[in-house]
């Protein structure tokens, strides 16, 4: 027999039974259509992530945290006879650390991570954010992308840049119309003066801190894009003001809650510098000199492999639970090969009579097979695809209500699109085997008796 | 026409288990047929007409025993050259007719050449030839359902013809069709039988039609051959 009329053959035979054959058909397109919805999000999310870290250069990043006490004490446990290490001074975080760091080969800048939280007012609305102080020169070093504005300089007097997500959560929705805008920053500082009396009685007592709100005006110079949310970047902040303006400002300076339990000697430095590298190859020395002055250094780049196994488990997963449906599609194939197989019976014996070979009749059943794996993984891609968009379009549209910008959180790409199709015709045609066989087997003599 | 033996079977046996019982459906069954011959076999039910047909056919195989058509022994073919056989040098026509109801009379005529590799286009085209032949054409786009039995049947014959075999094995092909059908159908195959030289091996009930057309009747009984009869 000839492929064309294998083919035309299957079409034919699917064709008479229209119901059953869209039945199971439309099986297999839920299966494959969620099989490909699982994995296109778990691509997407590996695509968003990685193209975010390359977008961002976050492997040419080494973040800087002084050691703590008990880690030194572990670290001399193991290594008591290097009097040169036991001889080694912690190195504060301080700007003699900025100013030495950025003298190793290969470190483009360094940055002390100095955040702290204040109310940002802007035309009668309020939110809540965290300012990040990053100076002029490395704002401008295409660690953000403006939408608007421009970048501030150290000669500018209260200017800020603003992320475009915070602007969302202000009723913002055009980033052009609030350049040049005053916008309000409060602050809470440590306040022992008279006229914050109330509030350190209150502390005093127990029943409240000593702090005073400060209101500083700035003007909007220009309006960041937000990147994905991805935690550890350089940047993790929605407001950016100059080094020279947050030095103006009564605050209580913080990265985090977990800066208040810190020991006072590294309360003295900073609690995290982030450092940039020209290229990923500097990163071991760079790590090495740190390491030599009794700091931690982190690179993300050392997570590549656990990223690599997280992201191979998250397929795994998704791939688990799509195939559950798969394999479901695939008893529906097995139930309608064997259906069509008892009903064809005495067919099959008549050709058989005019000359088929078992070999010919076992191909007729697997391109039956076949033909409902290609047209379901047809579709299945088709449904995986719109359900995707769907669930993207829903999703992007609840978290753009939160300050989150547009993302793609499913990928597509052709090797999904081609596997999905082939994965769908090999699940059949294996759900086709055992119908197949008993076709082939059937006596002809037994057969060309059934009525 | 020549003399030769076409079809010879030397101590045929078939035996049917089924689990501890065995049912012997033909013993030691000797047969010769010559060329261009028309075969009667008659004999009661249950006496090994059918099983003789299919073992002739190469849709069963002989518990012992050989069978030889032109010179070669089809008992010892394997599957696929037994289904090679069934598609180049025989024709079946069946009492049931076996022709599939889904299919019209063009493509059930055509189906054999499906299994040949003949292209769509050579295997409408021939099967149209063969419609032609046994009178069918007008209803070429028929399906088997809106045909007589008689016609079924001649579509059915055509089906065996299409592949161009030198033997016709018909199972009681008028067990289903009136008298007046009935012998329009075996005047067919004597037809063919005498024009093209076919070799027609023909069961029946009907002894009075096999004794007008066929040239010789074995009668089967109890899966032996009792009587031979040469009748021209």
């Amino acid at each position: 027999m000839r492929i064309s009329d294998y083919i035309e053959q299957s079409f034919s035979n699917l064709w008479k039974k229209k119901l059953r054959t869209f039945l199971t058909i439309f099986g297999v397109v839920i299966g494959i259509g969620a099989l490909v919805s699982m994995i296109s999000f778990g691509k997407g999310v590996q695509k968003n992530v990685t193209d975010t870290f390359m977008e961002l250069e976050l492997f040419n990043y080494v973040f800087v945290y002084p050691r703590s006490e008990d880690s030194q004490t572990d670290e001399s446990s193991q290594e008591p006879n290097t009097p040169e290490k036991a001889s080694r001074q912690v190195r504060l975080l301080d700007d003699d650390f900025l100013r030495e760091v950025t003298k190793i080969k290969g470190v483009e800048w360094a940055v002390p991570e100095v955040r702290f939280p204040a109310m940002i007012r802007f035309r009668q609305n309020e939110e809540f954010s965290l300012i990040q102080v990053l100076p002029a020169d490395i704002c401008e070093s295409g660690l953000i992308r403006l939408r608007a504005g421009r970048f501030y300089t150290s000669d500018d007097e209260n200017a800020l840049i603003i992320s475009d997500s915070l602007l969302r959560r202000l009723k913002i929705t055009e980033p052009q119309t609030v350049i040049g805008q005053e916008i309000e920053l409060s602050t809470m500082a440590v306040d022992f003066s008279l006229s914050n009396l109330s509030n350190i009685i209150s502390f005093f007592r127990g029943r409240g801190l000593p702090f005073s709100k400060q209101n500083y005006t700035f003007t909007i110079a220009g309006v960041a894009e937000r990147k994905g949310g991805i935690g550890g970047m350089p940047l993790r902040s929605d407001v950016f003001i100059d080094r020279s303006a947050s030095e103006q400002m009564k605050k209580l300076s913080l990265t985090s809650i977990w800066d208040f339990f810190q020991s006072p000697q590294q309360a003295e430095g900073y609690s995290v510098v982030n450092i940039k590298l020209s290229s990923i190859k500097y990163i071991e020395s760079v790590k090495a000199q740190i390491d030599d002055w009794c700091l931690k250094a982190f690179a993300l780049i050392d997570q590549g492999e656990e990223f690599k196994k997280g992201f191979l488990f998250m397929d795994m997963i998704l791939f688990a639970v799509g195939m559950i449906a798969v394999v479901v599609a695939s008893m529906g194939i097995i139930n309608t090969m064997m259906m069509s197989i008892l009903e064809r019976y005495k067919e099959i014996g008549i050709m058989k009579a005019v000359g088929a070979s078992d070999r010919d009749v076992k191909k007729i059943f697997l391109f039956e097979s076949g033909v409902i794996g290609f047209l379901g993984g047809i579709f299945g891609l088709f449904l995986g695809w719109m359900v995707s968009m769907v669930i993207n379009q829903v999703v992007n549209y609840f978290l753009a209500r939160q300050g989150v910008p547009y993302m793609d959180y499913f990928s597509f790409p052709w090797w999904l699109c081609l596997g999905a199709v082939v994965f769908s015709i090999l699940v059949s045609l294996t759900a086709g085997i055992y119908p197949t066989l008993r076709a082939a087997r059937v006596d002809p003599v037994v057969a060309l008796r059934h009525d | 026409m020549n003399s030769v033996n076409f079809v010879e079977t030397e101590d045929l046996t078939k035996v049917y288990s089924s689990g501890r019982i065995e049912v012997i459906a033909l013993k030691d069954v000797n047969l010769s047929v010559q060329e261009g011959k028309f075969l009667g076999v008659t004999g009661p039910s249950g006496s090994g007409k059918s099983t003789l047909v299919n073992l002739l056919g190469g849709l069963d195989r002989p518990s012992s025993g050989s069978i030889n058509v032109q010179g070669r022994f089809i008992s010892e073919l394997n599957k696929e050259e037994l289904a090679l056989y069934r598609r180049s040098q025989v024709g079946m026509i069946f009492q049931s007719f076996n022709i599939i109801s889904s299919y019209t009379a063009l493509e059930n005529v055509a189906f054999p050449l499906l299994f040949a590799g003949v292209a769509k286009k050579d295997r409408n085209r021939r099967a149209g030839q063969i419609l032609t032949k046994v009178g069918l054409y007008p209803r070429r786009d028929h399906r088997p359902g809106e045909l007589s039995g008689g016609e079924q049947q001649r579509v059915a014959i055509a089906r065996a013809l299409i592949n161009q075999p030198k033997i016709l094995l018909a199972d009681e092909p008028t067990g289903n069709l009136d008298s007046r059908t009935s012998r329009e159908i075996v005047q067919t195959l004597s037809d063919l039988n005498k024009n093209q030289g076919l070799t027609v091996i023909m069961i029946s009930h009907e002894e009075a039609l096999l004794a007008e057309f066929a040239d010789d009747v074995i009668r089967l009984s109890d899966g032996k051959v009792v009587e031979q009869e040469k009748i021209r």
